[in-house]
C-alpha cells in the first residue's frame, strides 16, 4: 500500500508541473481562453483524493511536519488560484503561480517519508490549519504582488516588452495581492492566538508544548512576520499607502514565512 | 458561373482619382439596381471603403465588365468616359476570391490587421441584398468570406494591438485598469482632438467625465456635445475600441447615465485626484501640467493615473512620472506602441495567407458541387421534357382519364429510372476528387445530351 502511496506521491508533482506548462503556453502564446482551465480540474481532484486517503490510510490529518503541510498549501495555493482566475477570467498569472506551486509540491515529494511526530490533537489542528490557509494566502499574495512591482516598473520606464502586453491590468494585480495579503494576515493572526494558548497549555490534560529550537524558531519568524503584514496592512488601511509599497513589504512577509517553513523542516 | 471583379485601391491609383468613383451609400444602391435592371449580370456587389471601390460580378459566360461599369459611372456620377483603365484591377474565378477573402481578412488595407473592413464587407453585403443583387453564388460567397475573416481575426495575431495612437491610448488604459466602467477621465484642451478620443473613452464604458479649459465656455461646448452624441448615437463604435483580444471582456460598452462637467484650467489641481485617466491635448506651447501644482493633490494617490499626453509641443511635465501611482506616457510612446504592433502584425500575414488559402480551396469545392447540383437538374428536366413528349405524341390513342394514368406511371417510372444515376451523382459530389468529380459530370452530360459537351468544356475551365 505505501508503494502505491509513493507511487501517487511522485505523480503529483508531474501533475503540477504539466500544469504549469499548459500555463506557460498560454502566457507565451498569447492564448485567449476564458474558460476553466481541465487540467487544474483534474489536478485539483486527484490531489484531493491523494491527501483524503493518504489521511485515512496514516489515521490523521497530513500537517504534520513541513513537507507535509507544504504538499497541502500547493494543494490549497491551487483551489484559491483556481476560484480567482474563475472569477476574474484571466489566466496571465496562472504560469507565475503554478511555478511556485510546482516548487512547493516538487518539495513536498521529495521529502515525503521524512519528518515524524504525530499531530493527534484536535486543539493543534485549530492552530495548524489557520497557519496553512494563512501561507496560501501569502503565497498568492507574494505571487501578484511580484507581478503588481514587475507591471508598475514597466509602466513607469514605458516599456512595451514581451512581459508587458502578456500580464493582467496593473489594477487588477493590486487588489489580488491586497485581498489575499489580508486573508492571510487575519488567518495568520488566529493561528498565532491559537497557537500561543496551545504553548501555554490551554488544551485539557495537556502539561504545555516543549520549547525547543524548533519551536523558538518558529515563534519568532512567525511573529516577524505577523508584524511585517501587521506593518502592510495598517500603511494601507491608514496611511493610503500605494500598491507598489505594500507588495513590496509583502515580499519581506513571505520571505519570513518561507524561512519559518525552512527551519520548522532543517531543525525537526 | 463566372465571377469576376472590377476594381480601384490606394495601390493603383490616387485619392484625387479613386475619388471620381467612391460609392458610398445611395450611389452603391443606385449602382446596383441599374446593374439588376440591365439584367447584363447574374449579380453583384460593391464594396466601397475609404482605400477602394471594387464591383463584384456574377454571369454565365464571361463579359466585358470594365466599358459597361464606366458606362454606369458616367451616367451616375458624371465620370469622365476616357479614363485611364490601368488604375482599375481585374480578377476573375478563383483569383477574385482569393482577392475577396484577402480584403475582408484586412491583408490588403493600409494598416494590417484593420477592424473596419468587417463591418464593411457586411454592409456591401446588405446592400447586395437589398438591392436583390446577391444571390446563390454571392450568398454563399460572402458567407465564406465572413467566415474567413472570422478565422483570420481569431486564429492570427493579424488585429492584435493598437494600430493608431487613439487605439494605442484605449490599449494603455487596458494595461492599468481592469475595466474602464465607472472610471474618471480628465480632458485637457477642447480640440477636436480631444473629442475624439472622449468618444472613444464613451464607447469603452467611461461614464464621468470632466472637461478642462483656457476658456470654461468652449469647455462647456465640448461638454454639452459629448452628452449629445452619448445620447443619440445608438451603436457604439466598437472598432473605435481596440484593445488586445485577450483584454476582450476587461473593456464593456456602457452607454447609460454619462455625467460631464467643464472646468477651467486652474481648477485642475482640484480634479485630478478624482479622476484616473487623464488625456491632454492642448495647443499650448508651454507645460499645462507641472509638478509643482499637482505634486500635492497627487502625493498620497492609492490608486493608478495615467496621464496621456498627445500634444505637440507636450502639456504635461515628465517629472509627473516620478510621484508613485502616476503614469506619464506622450505622443512618441504611443507611437513606439504602434509601430511594435504592427510589426508583430507582419510576422502573423504567413498564418492569415495560409487560412486564405485554405478557404479558397474549400469555396472551389463548392463550386464543383454546383456542377453535380446542375447536371442533377439538367437530367431531372432533361426526361421530364421526353416524358412530356412522348406523353403529347401518344395522347390521341389515350381517353382523358387514361392520359393522367399515363403521366402518373411515366413520372413514376422516370423517377425509378434516375434513382440510381442521382444517388451516384450526389455521392461523388461528396467523396471522390475534384478532377474525379467533373469527369464524371462531363461524362453524363455529353451522355444525356451531346450539345452541352462543349458549353461543359468551357464551364470548367473558368474557375
Amino acid at each position: 500500500m505505501n508503494a502505491v502511496f509513493r507511487t501517487a506521491n511522485w505523480l503529483l508533482p508531474l501533475l503540477y508541473l504539466v500544469v504549469l506548462i499548459d500555463y506557460g503556453s498560454t502566457f507565451f502564446l498569447r492564448t485567449r481562453t476564458h474558460k476553466r482551465n481541465p487540467l487544474l480540474i483534474v489536478l485539483l481532484i486527484a490531489h484531493t483524493a491523494y491527501l483524503i486517503c493518504w489521511g485515512i490510510n496514516i489515521g490523521r490529518l497530513p500537517l504534520n511536519n513541513a513537507y507535509e503541510v507544504l504538499g497541502v498549501v500547493a494543494l490549497s495555493m491551487a483551489a484559491v488560484y483556481f476560484v480567482l482566475e474563475t472569477a476574474v477570467r484571466d489566466r496571465r498569472a496562472g504560469v507565475f503561480a503554478f511555478l511556485l506551486i510546482f516548487l512547493f509540491q516538487y518539495t513536498s515529494s521529495v521529502f515525503w517519508a521524512a519528518g515524524a511526530g504525530e499531530m493527534t490533537s484536535a486543539f493543534a489542528r485549530l492552530h495548524v490549519v489557520p497557519a496553512v490557509i494563512a501561507y496560501t494566502a501569502f503565497a498568492i499574495s507574494a505571487i501578484y504582488g511580484t507581478l503588481y512591482i514587475l507591471a508598475h516598473r514597466n509602466l513607469k520606464n514605458r516599456r512595451v516588452g514581451m512581459l508587458f502586453d502578456r500580464l493582467p491590468p496593473l489594477e487588477l494585480l493590486g487588489r489580488m495581492s491586497w485581498h489575499t495579503l489580508l486573508a492571510g494576515f487575519l488567518f495568520i493572526t488566529a493561528s498565532l492566538v491559537t497557537g500561543a494558548l496551545l504553548a501555554n497549555g490551554a488544551e485539557p490534560g495537556h502539561a504545555g508544548q516543549v520549547v525547543d529550537s524548533r519551536m523558538v524558531a518558529k515563534i519568532i519568524t512567525g511573529c516577524a512576520a505577523w508584524l511585517i503584514y501587521a506593518v502592510a496592512v495598517l500603511g494601507r488601511a491608514v496611511g493610503g499607502w500605494s500598491g507598489a509599497r505594500v507588495s513590496g513589504i509583502g515580499l519581506f512577509g513571505f520571505a519570513t514565512v518561507l524561512i519559518q517553513i525552512i527551519a520548522g523542516a532543517v531543525l525537526s | 458561373m463566372n465571377l469576376s471583379v472590377i476594381g480601384i485601391s490606394y495601390k493603383t491609383a490616387p485619392v484625387d482619382f479613386r475619388e471620381q468613383f467612391a460609392l458610398p451609400g445611395e450611389h452603391a444602391k443606385r449602382l446596383l439596381r441599374a446593374i439588376h435592371d440591365d439584367n447584363v449580370f447574374e449579380e453583384a456587389l460593391v464594396l466601397d471603403t475609404c482605400n477602394r471601390t471594387e464591383i463584384y460580378l456574377v454571369a454565365q459566360e464571361p463579359q466585358d465588365e470594365l466599358p459597361y461599369l464606366l458606362r454606369l459611372f458616367s451616367m451616375l456620377k458624371n465620370t469622365p468616359a476616357d479614363v485611364d483603365p490601368s488604375c482599375f484591377y481585374r480578377h476573375e474565378g478563383l483569383q477574385a476570391v482569393r482577392h475577396l477573402y484577402t480584403v475582408a481578412a484586412s491583408l490588403d488595407s493600409q494598416i494590417v490587421g484593420e477592424d473596419q473592413i468587417s463591418a464593411q464587407v457586411k454592409n456591401a453585403y446588405r446592400q447586395a441584398l437589398e438591392a436583390g443583387t446577391s444571390k446563390l453564388f454571392l450568398n454563399k460567397l460572402l458567407h465564406r468570406t465572413m467566415f474567413t475573416g472570422k478565422r483570420v481575426r481569431t486564429e492570427t495575431g493579424l488585429n492584435r494591438g493598437a494600430a493608431s495612437v487613439a487605439q494605442a491610448a484605449v490599449e494603455l488604459a487596458s494595461r492599468v485598469f481592469t475595466s474602464l466602467k465607472g472610471k474618471g477621465v480628465m480632458l485637457v484642451g477642447a480640440g477636436k482632438t480631444a473629442e475624439l478620443a472622449a468618444k472613444n473613452l464613451i464607447d469603452c464604458g467611461v461614464d464621468n467625465i470632466i472637461v478642462a479649459n483656457r476658456t470654461i465656455e468652449r469647455a462647456q461646448q465640448v461638454a454639452a456635445s459629448l452628452l449629445q452624441t452619448a445620447a443619440t448615437d445608438d451603436e457604439p463604435d466598437e472598432t473605435l475600441c481596440h484593445v488586445p483580444p485577450h483584454c476582450a471582456t476587461s473593456l464593456d460598452s456602457n452607454r447609460g447615465s454619462l455625467t460631464v462637467k467643464a472646468v477651467g484650467l486652474a481648477d485642475i489641481p482640484s480634479h485630478i485626484a478624482t479622476v484616473d485617466l487623464v488625456i491632454s491635448s492642448t495647443s499650448a506651447t508651454d507645460l499645462v501640467l507641472r509638478k509643482d501644482q499637482l505634486a500635492r493633490p497627487l502625493r498620497h494617490l492609492s490608486k493608478p493615473l495615467l496621464l496621456v499626453d498627445i500634444a505637440v509641443p507636450r502639456d504635461t511635465d515628465p517629472a509627473l512620472n516620478s510621484i508613485g501611482n502616476v503614469f506619464v506616457y506622450n505622443i512618441d510612446d504611443l507611437n513606439n506602441l504602434v509601430e511594435e504592433n504592427i510589426s508583430r502584425r507582419q510576422d502573423e500575414i504567413p498564418k492569415a495567407r495560409a487560412i486564405v488559402d485554405s478557404e479558397v480551396a474549400r469555396f472551389a469545392e463548392w463550386i464543383d458541387s454546383l456542377q453535380v447540383r446542375s447536371t442533377l437538374k439538367l437530367l431531372q428536366q432533361h426526361f421530364d421534357e421526353m416524358r412530356l413528349a412522348e406523353i403529347e405524341k401518344y395522347h390521341h390513342q389515350f381517353s382523358e382519364a387514361d392520359i393522367e394514368q399515363l403521366d402518373v406511371f411515366t413520372r413514376s417510372f422516370c423517377k425509378k429510372l434516375l434513382h440510381n444515376p442521382m444517388a451516384f451523382l450526389n455521392s461523388i459530389s461528396k467523396d471522390a476528387s475534384t478532377g474525379e468529380r467533373m469527369a464524371v459530370v462531363d461524362i453524363v452530360r455529353r451522355m444525356f445530351d451531346p450539345t452541352t459537351s462543349e458549353s461543359t468544356h468551357a464551364e470548367s475551365s473558368k474557375t
